[in-house]
């Protein structure tokens, strides 16, 4: 009997002893949960990813086809959404224009980096500069993206009406949207709070700075009608940035220099697409040019000063080889990079800020406000910057200020993601040329159409449960 | 007188005594072949009381005056009633059946009565995988079991077939594989090449709750149970087996292509540009630059004249050998087995093959108390592939240029070599390239497997046995890719000097279990069994690999030598090698109790926790399930006693609960050329690197939620069966039905947008799988010279998913996951044909209307599921003399796939006829001109996939046929024997296929077909000698 006590109890030391920790084995070759965000480099690393995804090109594209800015080219299979026939399960705005899962993609990168920051060691005083500038960063970035969904999905200024969520913290929860007055009470905070955290030197402006902060702050400002704000914060971008020289306008558009610019997003061959290819697909040579998908429309070009207006040169352009071949050949070339078939073409930075803007929303801030003479001052700085020859205007009338001004944002700011928005903003309709129109009935969005508002996307209304749908959009 | 009273009474008494007393038969119990037979029960007709045959075979019982005879039967072996005469010594000889291998169970742990055993299994022959000319032993059990879907998804030489067990039983964890377990030891899945199915004795294939509870966790979709093969005491067998023969490419003619000629004419009629048809047609006007006419005449005739034969040219006829020597034995004390075996198998794609070496060494050795068992198998495999095969979707896949390439491309010049370089619609150069990419490229898999366990058993009381099974499985798999630096698809890769990748990859996998088992028979009618268990499990894998460019084009198979890479302006370069590590541990606790009631009724329960380190969340990480089962022998009711209908008549019944480790998601760690598994990963937040040209920093952004909360799902599964047998058990019949209930189903929910993810993996749903059934067998001839005997088994299956949580449905590829849909059911637009008037293709709308555009037409899910409702096979077994002929056929109907292939060749496009080989559907079917009723739209639109894709995929194949000849005995002429037995005999594989499907091959493992290495024909010749 002793010996089988013996083989007994070896055997439930054998295998008792060796086996607790079995059901704890941690996989150790990946990286996530603690340890993502751990040191504050690891966080420098998550604010890139977050700007890795910024994206204002969505924009761009949406306010040029939406709008009047262009006018189809060679091919044209964007009809549901050039015509306004979109619903919240079409294709053309899924596959373009999901502004919604965009942007909050990079608030919940932000908002891990603002959960994870707090608790990461700066080692020196260099690290915990940087531990402050990238919560900044954190937050003009949340406060960025925010406004953008704002921009797409509300767009009004009416404090009693939906906004969209407000996300603070990552949550995999279902959230519904809240009104205009506290989410921008919350987006405020954010952008108050950023300033000070952020640079209000213009050395790295594929970051965020301290005037993107002020100029964000203007742009927010205008939106919800707050005159006075937007004077205060556009002041302020343009003090610390003055409008370009003539002579150095056109280089903002080849990156050559950055005169204007406050914060631009980075692109380069291999990194963040081709803004350029928006409008036009990218070539193997110069005797074999890609498709025009989108051509400028004759009501954008026909507005300018043509001979005298610098924009008009380097937001335009004729190519030769395409006339020359019956095609197409007026082309949109705010973004052409460098030449067909080679890395660079349809590459260039996607400007975030400009002091033009700045210049446009002081002006109609000032008219709103019943100060034409400051209005009209802003609008001919404006002009005789871009125009040679420029003679001043009066604005007699407030009504005769927002018309001037809304055409110069027209003029100034086409593929900058701002017309379809203006638009709705001033409650204005869409209206083409007939011969900018694919068709005779997609020439006019009426004003106030509930169209000027993206419908929040088929799947969201199929996973949150707590999600309330624009106006006019029955699913 | 006083002395003739004590003589009279001495008799009486004596008289009394014989008659109340009990008389000692003994004997031997032998096979046919005159070894002795341990272990074989030896009752007494009538009662329950009986002995078991010790090691040489003898027994001794004690047997009661009133007994008529007694009843012997042993594994494997036929029982026979033997009557009790005048002489206390009966001999027996006990003839080997297939049938009877069940009378046992194998459930791993145990070997369990059939008459005490409450769940669902098949017990299958190691005869039915034996000899059979496949690589992987998986894809021999085709239309062998009820209930056990065995589809073959690639004709690779070793690759292993998905195996479904009674349905799809998870949607995370769909292609979960049933747990496979050589002698208690775990065999992975996908993993089989190097595995000797010759050495396998049994293969039993648990289904329920009850026959799996012993594995827990790791059985929730099943488990096969393999045993191997022992020695037997007696004279030492030794036995050689040889095996020749080849393997064929499948019909492809029911792909109905279109020839050269046909394809000419429709080249001209629809006018494609960039075609030989029609660019050099008489009838086109235009003539190309730089051509004079007659050159276009020419080059007209003479494409018109290339006719290629793809199949001969893209397919061989493979060569398939295998050797095999295995030696068995032993005394009282121990036995052995010892196999060598060699299987060498070209595939018909060319370069592929598979060529496997084994050793097998299985000792049992007794002593008093103490067992100890020692299964070992050690092989050593090479598998080859098409390097082509592993680009999927691309012009140097042979699979997809079987019905891609032209017949009017000539890949050879008149000297045989290859004409290869940039391919146009005009001169095509696409199997040139594919020839000369094979000729140049390797992909190599070699393998070293270790499946190893060792039992030691105590019988510390009669009744108690402590015992300990230990277990290693390893794989080393070493993955190298090579494309020679010097040849044209070489200077395709990047850097423009060929490529070389190498990974290696270890899994090993341990196991432990402790035992300590109660049984005792009380009263001889009380059966008591019990046991406690203790289980640990850890696996680890370790995989590392990397990638070479810029070879030296003087070498062809190697790194050495390669050049240094240009970094192109860059400051840093990524890194071309990678390496990852993980593992996991299962720990489980269990006990199980059964009581036997007089062998009449039996009632078994268990209960058992698993936890497992594949589950984050400590709180979820342990799971407590519990089954129980009943089994009524109901002949052995008095009632009963004087049918003469039934020869076996038993009813079970089982419900229990098991968990389902093997759906919960992993990760991967990516390594080339091979997977290392992240078992943690879906459960916890995970980042991936990202960048932003603004910044230096590397970007870092989180490319999974993580679910913090998951647990394990659980299925409930519960099975009804009866068994029984009439015409003195020469018809057998088991019929079971079933219902699985996954609960806490593992469901991608979709995520609110605001949450910056898409999905994410959680505990909501409920899937029903309910089933039927039967298996039949009956022997329709037994004589001594013939017999007949005919088997079927026949399942229906329906899956349907009950509830999804917050959601309803979600799209999952080319199929929907929808509350009240069977798992797999295609979702795609319903095609209408071509418009009458204008060509273009209809569609039906979501409100039904017929629209014109693929945007406004409706997706439905009415076009079936890819997972059979019906599936089964049947056997003929015919003997005449010493001539066997055995046929298995396997179908499967009731199931839809997507014919992917069957798009592309009747897309009827420009674009597409530039790509692939047009279908002669398109001859007649597609529409010309207004007032056409056709199936396929104009040329001028093109169709997409949608329902007209979704077809039939029924089919009945002739899986095996084996006609074999038992060679008898041969003695020389002196009288020593020298060949004990031998059997020589015929087998083909694959031989026929019944289908109205129309791609390459009905049968598949997934939703498409598209690419697959068709499954091949394979006839062999072979030699069994018994020395």
């Amino acid at each position: 009997m002793k010996k089988n006590k013996l083989v007994i109890f070896s055997f439930l030391l054998l295998s008792l002893g060796a086996c607790k920790k079995v059901i704890d084995v941690k996989e150790t070759d990946f990286i996530g949960g603690d340890i993502a965000l751990k040191t504050v480099a690891n966080n420098e690393s998550g604010i890139i990813g977050a700007y890795a995804a910024m994206n204002v090109e969505m924009g761009i594209l949406l306010n040029a086809t939406l709008a009047d800015e262009v006018k189809p080219g060679e091919f044209y299979n964007a009809g549901t959404t050039h015509e306004w026939q979109y619903s919240s399960q079409d294709v053309g705005l899924r596959d373009n224009f999901t502004a919604f899962n965009l942007y909050y993609r990079i608030i919940d990168r932000v908002n891990r980096v603002l959960v994870a920051l707090p608790n990461a060691p700066a080692a020196d005083a260099t690290q915990a500069a940087l531990k402050e500038r990238l919560r900044g960063e954190a937050l003009f970035l949340r406060a960025f993206c925010h406004f953008e969904l704002y921009r797409y999905y509300s767009n009004t200024s009416v404090g009693t009406e939906l906004a969209v969520a407000y996300m603070e913290t990552p949550s995999l929860a279902s959230t519904a949207r809240i009104t205009v007055t506290p989410f921008f009470a919350k987006l405020k905070a954010d952008m108050a709070a950023a300033k000070p955290l952020l640079p209000s030197a213009l050395t790295d402006i594929y970051r965020a700075t301290r005037p993107a902060v002020s100029a964000l702050q203007a742009r927010v400002a205008l939106y919800l009608k707050e005159y006075t704000d937007a004077v205060t914060f556009s002041s302020e971008y343009i003090t610390a940035l003055p409008l370009a020289a003539r002579a150095s306008f056109p280089a903002i558009w080849t990156d050559a220099n950055n005169s204007e610019l406050a914060f631009k997003l980075s692109r380069t061959p291999s990194l963040g697409g081709r803004i350029g290819s928006l409008f036009q697909g990218t070539s193997a040579n110069s005797s074999a040019i890609s498709q025009t998908a989108w051509v400028p429309s004759a009501k954008l070009m026909g507005s300018y000063d043509q001979a005298n207006d610098v924009r008009f040169g380097v937001y335009f352009r004729t190519e030769p080889l395409l006339a020359a071949a019956g095609r197409p050949a007026q082309l949109v070339a705010k973004y052409r990079g460098t030449t067909y078939g080679t890395p660079g073409e349809h590459v260039a930075d996607a400007k975030v800020f400009r002091t033009g803007e700045m210049y446009l929303i002081r002006a109609e801030a000032h008219a709103e406000t019943g100060n034409l003479v400051s209005a009209a001052a802003d609008l001919n700085t404006l002009r005789a910057a871009r125009i040679n020859g420029y003679t001043n205007v009066v604005l007699a009338t407030k009504d005769a200020a927002i018309t001037a001004i809304m055409d110069e944002r027209f003029k100034e700011l086409p593929y900058e993601g701002h017309r379809f928005w203006d638009l709705k903003r001033r409650n204005l309709p869409v209206s083409r040329l007939l011969a900018d129109a694919p068709n005779a009935n997609a020439q006019t969005l009426a004003a106030g159409s509930f169209r000027f508002l993206l419908p929040i996307p088929n799947p969201e209304i199929q996973a949150n449960p707590l999600i309330q749908q624009n106006p006019g959009y029955t699913n | 007188m006083r002395k003739l009273v004590t003589v009279f009474l001495c008799l009486l008494l004596s008289l009394f005594q014989l008659q109340a007393q009990n008389r000692t038969v003994t004997g031997t119990v032998t096979d046919e072949s005159g070894k002795p037979v341990s272990g074989a029960s030896v009752l007494v007709k009538g009662t329950t009381s009986g002995t078991l045959t010790k090691e040489n075979g003898s027994y001794s019982i004690s047997v009661p005056s009133t007994a008529t005879a007694l009843v012997i039967s042993g594994l494997n072996l036929a029982p026979k009633e033997i009557k009790l005469g005048k002489g206390n010594t009966l001999n027996v000889s006990l003839s080997s059946t297939v049938e009877n291998l069940d009378e046992v169970v194998v459930t791993g742990y145990a070997r369990e009565k059939k008459t005490q055993f409450a769940g669902a299994a098949a017990v299958l022959s190691g005869k039915v995988v034996e000899t059979v000319p496949v690589g992987s032993f998986d894809q021999a059990l085709q239309g062998r079991v009820p209930g056990m879907l065995v589809n073959s998804g690639s004709g690779q030489p070793g690759t292993s077939a998905t195996v479904t067990i009674r349905g799809i039983q998870s949607i995370a964890g769909a292609g979960a594989q049933p747990l496979y377990v050589i002698d208690g030891v775990p065999l992975p899945a996908f993993d089989m090449q190097t595995i000797n199915p010759n050495d396998f004795e049994s293969i039993t294939v648990l289904k329920d709750a009850n026959s799996a509870a012993l594995y827990g966790a790791r059985g929730g979709t099943g488990v096969i149970v393999i045993t191997t093969k022992k020695g037997k005491s007696g004279p030492t067998n030794f036995t050689y087996r040889t095996q020749y023969g080849i393997t064929q490419a499948p019909d492809f003619s029911r792909l109905n292509l279109m020839n050269t000629a046909e394809m000419f004419a429709y080249e001209e009629r629809e006018k494609f540009a960039n075609t030989p048809g029609w660019t050099y047609s008489p009838n086109n006007p235009a003539i190309p630059v730089g051509m004079t006419a007659a050159r276009k005449q020419f080059l007209y005739d003479s494409i018109k004249g290339i006719e290629s034969d793809w199949p001969n040219i893209l397919y061989r006829t493979g060569i398939s050998k295998t050797h095999e020597f295995n030696l068995s034995g032993g005394n009282e004390k121990t036995n052995f087995f010892l196999s060598a075996g060699m299987f060498d198998q070209q595939g018909i794609d060319l370069g592929s093959s598979l060529t496997r070496y084994t050793v097998r060494l299985n000792i049992e050795h007794k002593s008093n108390n103490l067992t100890v068992r020692f299964n070992n198998q050690i092989g050593y495999s090479i598998s080859k592939f098409s390097e082509g095969e592993q680009l999927g979707n691309s012009p140097r896949n042979p699979f997809q240029m079987t019905y891609r390439a032209k017949t009017y491309e000539n890949p050879f010049r008149a000297d045989g070599s290859i004409i290869f370089g940039a391919s146009t619609p005009l001169a095509l150069r696409q199997v040139g390239n594919l020839l000369e990419g094979i000729q140049n490229s390797k992909r190599d898999l070699n393998q070293v497997k270790l499946n190893s366990g060792l039992t030691v058993a105590y019988k510390v009381l009669p009744s108690l046995t402590l015992q300990n099974t230990f277990g290693i499985d390893v794989s080393s798999d070493q993955n190298s890719r090579y494309i020679n630096p010097a040849s044209y698809i070489g200077s395709l890769q990047q850097f423009q000097s060929g490529l070389a990748q190498e990974g290696y990859r270890l899994t090993s996998q341990i196991i432990n279990t402790s035992s300590l088992v109660f049984s005792k028979r009380i009263a001889n009618v009380h059966e008591v069994e019990a046991g406690a268990y203790f289980e640990v499990i850890r696996g680890w894998s370790k995989g590392m690999g990397l990638t070479l460019f810029n070879l030296d084009p003087r070498l062809t198979e190697t790194g050495q030598g390669a050049g240094a890479l240009p970094t192109n302006g860059a400051a840093t370069y990524p890194q071309n090698s990678s390496s990852a590590k993980s593992g996991f541990g299962i720990r489980s606790y269990f006990a199980t109790a059964r009581y036997t009631y007089d062998n009449k009724y039996s009632i078994n329960a268990n209960i058992r926790r698993d936890g497992t380190s594949r589950i984050v969340n400590i709180a979820n990480r342990e799971i407590t399930t519990w089954s129980a089962g009943f089994t009524w022998n109901t002949l052995k009711e008095n009632f009963m006693a004087n049918q003469r209908i039934f020869t076996d008549l038993k009813v079970r019944a089982s419900y229990g609960i098991v968990p389902n480790i093997g759906s919960i998601a992993t990760g991967g760690y990516g390594v080339p050329l091979n997977g290392i598994p992240n078992y943690q990963g879906p459960q916890v937040p995970t980042f991936g690197t990202t960048a932003y040209a603004g910044s230096a920093v590397v970007g870092l952004a989180p490319n999974n939620p993580g679910n913090p909360d998951l647990k394990i799902e659980r299925i409930q599964k519960t099975n009804l069966g009866i068994d029984f047998a009439v015409w003195q058990n020469r018809a057998r019949f088991t019929v079971d039905i079933y219902k699985n209930k996954t609960i806490d189903l593992f469901v991608n929910q979709p995520l609110s947008g605001t949450t910056g993810f898409g999905t994410l993996a959680i505990n909501a749903g409920i899937m029903t799988n309910q089933g039927v059934e039967f298996t039949g067998s009956v022997d329709v001839v037994k004589k001594k010279d013939f017999g007949f005997t005919v088997g079927l088994n026949h399942s229906i299956q329906k899956n349907n998913i009950e509830d999804l949580g917050l959601v309803n449905e979600y799209v999952v590829g080319t199929f929907i996951i929808r509350k009240g849909l069977p798992y797999g059911s295609h979702y795609t637009t319903n095609y209408l044909g071509a418009d009458p008037a204008t060509g273009r293709p209809m569609y039906e709308s979501p409100t039904g209307a017929t629209v014109f555009t693929e945007a406004q037409a409706g997706q439905f899910a009415k076009f079936g599921t890819f997972l059979p409702k019906h599936q089964g096979g049947f056997n003929f077994d015919v003997r005449f003399r010493a001539i066997t002929v055995s046929a298995l056929f396997s179908y499967q109907f009731d199931v839809t796939r997507y014919d992917n292939t069957g798009n592309w060749i009747t897309r009827g496009t420009l674009g597409y006829h530039q790509a692939v080989r047009a279908s002669r559907a398109l001859i007649d079917g597609q529409w010309q001109k207004p007032g056409d009723v056709k199936r396929f739209q104009s040329s001028a639109f093109d169709r997409g996939f949608n329902s007209s894709d979704v077809a039939d995929a029924k089919f009945l194949r002739f899986r095996n046929l084996v006609v074999s000849y038992a060679i008898p005995t041969i003695k020389t002429a002196s009288g020593t024997t020298l060949v004990k037995s031998a059997r020589f005999y015929v087998q083909g594989q694959n031989l026929a296929i019944w289908s109205p499907w129309k791609g390459i091959d009905p049968e598949d493992n997934n939703n498409i077909s598209l690419n697959e290495y068709p499954n091949p024909r394979t006839f062999v010749v072979g030699i069994d000698i018994n020395f």
